[in-house]
């Protein structure tokens, strides 16, 4: 199929959706990154700044929104311009939602900071945040380059993601059997990999999403989904 | 939770109205439908679309013989209406034409009153035994033009002192007059504004519980949305054929998805 429309300007409003997709993706994807870093550094002006920063988030999914509003309006997408529009529109509400978990995360780290240590449980915390970070990066790789296998390997991974978090729910449990002074920091500890998991389904959602753009059906649910609740 | 596959199923039960099989049609030496085999729902709607010069009307003419009347106009294979034949040599092509009706771009009302442009087709076919059968069959065909209410205080006045959106209707129940059973419409829509476009849309919409509807159409959109099955049309091949959702949403053929999403082809 050929990759331009006769009218032009139909293929800048799509192309400027997209690169806005991408752009928000970018910044959700710091956001991840310096919420986990502020988290193990104990940094609280870091954590500060990730949280002013989910208001650019938030502006771009309106700005997104209003924008595939427009587009559906003026130019009747259809077929594979109307999946964009519409994965595009899901897709920016997932990127929001990572978003607010990540500014989540740093207004928890806020409140860690003034706590104890838990000594041992940043550093896989933030192992996963940096595994939903990169299957993010990837899945907007997959996104911007229509490839579904990539999107594929994406929903596969969201499997480590939950079996992280299901180890690190253990981990907690048995710092605060030990001591009681640990319970308020590993509750906010817990809810911050609780989060993370949630980030992870997020990422998978979006996933779903390319697979739905590339080839036009959902994926049919091929992943191995825990449903055990044993953690 | 509902058994949405099944559901689907359900609904699209229908029987085949209309069949084609490697219809071949030319004009001279120009080869203008190459080998179209589709199978038209009864009681739907069905959209012709593609670029101009596809063959969409020549074969839409195809279903009413429209095309016996050019002299270098050459029809090969089958084309059968509830099983029959329609090519037979028994068959007449103007009571075959009674039976599957046709509706025009222009529209183009007799220069008659709005009663006989009405009564012409029932009267030449002998539909009705005396005048109040007539008058009935008048007033039923305005209903169902969805232009009753609008002349019938007015029923001799000129057909050709309405307006476009009117005079459009007035051909639509001129055509249902004599109760067909398909009716074909090529571009029923492109001389009207938008008002009398969505008029005859929900129009269309209404006369599908009695009739197969076949309608050729430019705007993509308008076939959407009235639609329940597309047929592509390119270069007098058939590209695609299947439930509108599913052409307008994700078509098999790269053809289809670059026509409908205005790319070059």
């Amino acid at each position: 199929m050929n990759d331009q429309h006769i009218v032009s300007a139909f293929d800048r409003d799509l192309e400027g959706i997209q690169a806005h997709v991408m752009k928000m993706g970018g910044l959700v994807e710091a956001a991840i990154g310096e919420a986990a870093n502020a988290m193990v550094a104990r940094d609280q002006e870091l954590a500060e700044q990730v949280r002013a920063a989910d208001k650019a988030i938030d502006a771009l999914e309106e700005l997104i929104n209003e924008r595939c509003a427009n587009l559906i309006a003026l130019r009747a997408p259809a077929a594979v311009d109307l999946r964009v529009v519409l994965s595009v529109m899901k897709i920016a509400g997932n990127l929001e939602r990572i978003g607010d978990y990540a500014k989540n995360m740093a207004k928890r780290t806020s409140v860690l900071v003034h706590m104890e240590q838990v000594e041992g449980a940043h550093a896989s915390l933030k192992r996963m945040a940096h595994e939903v970070q990169l299957m993010l990066k990837d899945v907007l790789d997959a996104f911007i380059q229509r490839d579904v296998d990539l999107a594929r390997d994406v929903l596969e991974r969201d499997e480590g993601v939950d079996q992280m978090y299901n180890a690190l729910f253990r981990e907690f449990l048995t710092f605060m059997m030990e001591d009681p002074r640990y319970i308020t920091p590993c509750m906010h500890l817990h809810f911050m990999a609780k989060n993370t998991e949630r980030m992870g389904d997020h990422v998978t959602a979006i996933a779903e999403q390319v697979v739905y753009l590339v080839t036009g059906s959902m994926p049919e649910d091929a992943r191995p989904k825990a449903t055990r609740l044993d953690a | 939770m509902y058994d949405t596959e099944k559901l689907g199923t359900d609904v699209n039960q229908t029987e085949t109205k209309i069949s084609a099989r490697n219809v071949q049609v030319y004009y001279g030496d120009t080869h203008a439908i190459k080998d179209v085999n589709v199978d038209i729902d009864a009681k739907s709607v069905t959209a012709f679309i593609g670029p101009s010069g596809c063959g969409k009307s020549t074969f839409l003419r195809c279903i009413n013989r429209m095309n016996d009347t050019i002299d270098v106009c050459r029809v090969e294979g089958d084309i059968k209406i509830d099983g029959e034949d329609i090519y037979d040599k028994r068959v007449d092509p103007v009571q075959l034409r009674a039976k599957v009706g046709m509706v025009f771009q222009k529209p183009n009302p007799f220069p008659k009153s709005i009663y006989d442009n009405i009564a012409y087709g029932p009267r030449i076919h002998g539909l009705a035994k005396n005048k109040a059968d007539l008058d009935e069959i008048v007033e039923k065909s305005l209903r169902r033009g969805a232009i009753w209410n609008e002349v019938k205080d007015r029923l001799h006045a000129p057909g050709t002192g309405l307006s476009g959106g009117q005079q459009q209707r007035l051909c639509i129940a001129r055509a249902v007059a004599t109760e067909p059973e398909v009716l074909l419409m090529d571009e029923p829509c492109s001389a009207l504004d938008p008002i009398a476009t969505a008029q005859v849309e929900e129009l269309i919409d209404e006369l599908r519980d009695q009739y197969s509807v076949v309608i050729v159409t430019h705007s993509m959109q308008q076939a959407a949305r009235v639609s329940q099955k597309t047929a592509f049309f390119h270069l007098g091949n058939l590209v695609e054929y299947g439930d509108t959702s599913q052409i307008f949403t994700n078509p098999k053929d790269e053809r289809t998805e670059s026509y409908i999403t205005g790319r070059i082809g």
